[in-house]
């Protein structure tokens, strides 16, 4: 894995704004096309091996909780506890994941799994392949993200209701619309009937108990780019567990066990065997450098870096009520420091390319920055 | 080769475009907009926080604390039914959404 500094391309920013892409620039850069990062061929290929062990031991672990009944160790509402087994019972799909990983001396270790509501699909399956195309297209890429998608929407219109697939996001934010909108485009060219509506405009039929649209039609498929754990506390969340149209929601409820950093304790302690897993724990006191993250949390909010018992770094949030897990400490690589994460795509359970973030400290937070890579083989 | 071979979009080249005009669109915006005449949802003042909405939202204070209770548009469908009067449909909107601002991660 190197690190290579180029020029931009000329007027990059009309370049990436004509695909759609109009996040590039916030008060910093986000998109960084001055720097590539280049893989060997047996670099992603391990990559590609351990996203796909990884998953499969996910399931195991999602299976492992619901027998063992540890949703307490998650914090999930009771309540909705039949709505997971049920949607774990019925083999209800899940469409994509990204897993955090950090690739350092020829080890490679999960950080996190974003599991209901990864972004960033966007800069990986397109941004970065036409930027591709443009800097030099001989050279291949570990992204086939965009034709994964197609192909699993295509597979899932046997599990959903026969009606129009809603999809849902929360308003007043580019890149949350700009990351449905390509699931979106995906699923119209799956052949599949599909309509926007923000979040905050779905309404409930108290008459009827079911979720309409903005026209008032029943809403029977719902594609959502908002958390479940968000879902559960707003005021409709009790109607979920009251809806007779039984709304087939993606991401399926099962994921709110995936979704949840507690789930790293618990496959480190169902496969301490596994070379991709770090040591992970409920207690803080198994280890002398950890890293403190909130069970529930995004962008590298409320993290605390800890080593040999010294505090290295802490970021501030407002997360952290459910509680937290501590992750032995495996340090980002530095490249100048930068500090690279990889992002390593599971759609349709299979893996289908990676997106690079980089940070200028240990924590990949907001200011972070997303950079194209290529194969170099 | 482990990328795509090929990539079409349909919906995302226009999707800039058509999010920044609307932005405009907002700004200095000449559309008449609709209230239906029979509208029994009440509303006090309206909130509009400088950003780009589908929807002008409208709500009620209580005790300083605002709560949406409908939208009104130029582009809204006239069958639609919003607010939260007894009279109407019994279908309420608003109640999910509040515990965030973006999911980005």
């Amino acid at each position: 894995m190197q690190r290579v500094s180029i020029p931009a391309r000329n007027n990059w920013q009309k370049a990436v704004e004509k695909l759609g892409f109009g996040f590039h620039t916030s008060s910093v850069p986000y998109w960084d096309e001055s720097v590539y990062y280049s893989f060997s061929m047996a670099e992603i290929e391990c990559i590609e091996k351990a996203t796909a062990e990884l998953w499969d031991l996910c399931l195991g672990a999602v299976q492992h909780v619901i027998d063992n009944n540890l949703y307490h160790q998650f914090h999930i509402p009771t309540t909705f506890i039949p709505l997971i087994e049920k949607s774990w019972n019925d083999d209800d799909p899940a469409i994509y994941g990204r897993f955090d990983l950090c690739y350092k001396n020829g080890e490679l270790k999960l950080l996190e799994f974003n599991a209901d509501t990864p972004t960033s699909l966007y800069e990986a399956g397109i941004v970065q392949w036409f930027w591709l195309q443009d800097f030099d297209k001989s050279k291949d890429q570990f992204n086939s993200i965009h034709e994964k998608l197609i192909a699993y929407w295509q597979y899932l219109i046997k599990y959903l209701h026969k009606d129009t697939l809603h999809f849902t996001c929360l308003r007043d934010t580019l890149e949350d619309l700009t990351n449905i909108e390509y699931l979106r485009d995906c699923a119209m060219q799956a052949g599949l009937e599909t309509k926007l509506i923000y979040i905050d405009d779905i309404g409930w039929d108290e008459s009827q108990k079911k979720f309409v649209d903005l026209e008032n039609n029943p809403i029977s498929n719902i594609f959502k780019l908002y958390p479940w754990e968000w879902l559960v506390k707003d005021a409709f969340g009790k109607n979920i567990l009251e809806d007779v149209n039984d709304t087939f929601w993606i991401e399926p409820a099962w994921k709110m066990i995936l979704s949840n950093k507690a789930i790293l304790p618990v496959l480190w302690k169902l496969y301490p065997e596994c070379p991709y897993l770090l040591p992970a724990y409920f207690e803080k006191d198994k280890l002398d450098s950890y890293v403190e993250k909130p069970i529930l949390s995004r962008e590298g909010a409320n993290i605390k870096v800890v080593e040999n018992e010294i505090n290295l770094l802490e970021t501030s949030g407002d997360y952290g009520d459910e509680g937290f897990i501590y992750q032995q400490l495996f340090k980002l690589p530095s490249f100048n420091n930068n500090y690279p994460v990889i992002g390593s795509w599971i759609i349709g359970q299979q893996p289908s390319g990676i997106g690079i973030r980089e940070s200028a400290n240990l924590i990949t937070d907001n200011l972070s920055r997303f950079i194209p890579h290529l194969i170099s083989e | 080769m482990k990328k795509s071979k090929q990539i079409e979009l349909i919906l995302l080249t226009a999707l800039l475009s058509s999010y920044q005009t609307q932005q405009r669109d907002w700004e200095g915006s000449t559309n008449k907009t609709y209230i239906r005449s029979d509208s029994t949802a009440p509303y006090s003042r309206t909130h509009y926080y400088g950003g780009y909405y589908v929807f002008r939202p409208y709500g009620t204070y209580n005790n300083n604390r605002y709560n949406r209770v409908g939208y009104y548009s130029s582009a809204i469908h006239e069958n639609s039914n919003i607010g939260t009067s007894a009279a109407k449909s019994g279908i309420v909107r608003g109640g999910f959404g509040e515990s965030g601002f973006s999911v980005s991660s």
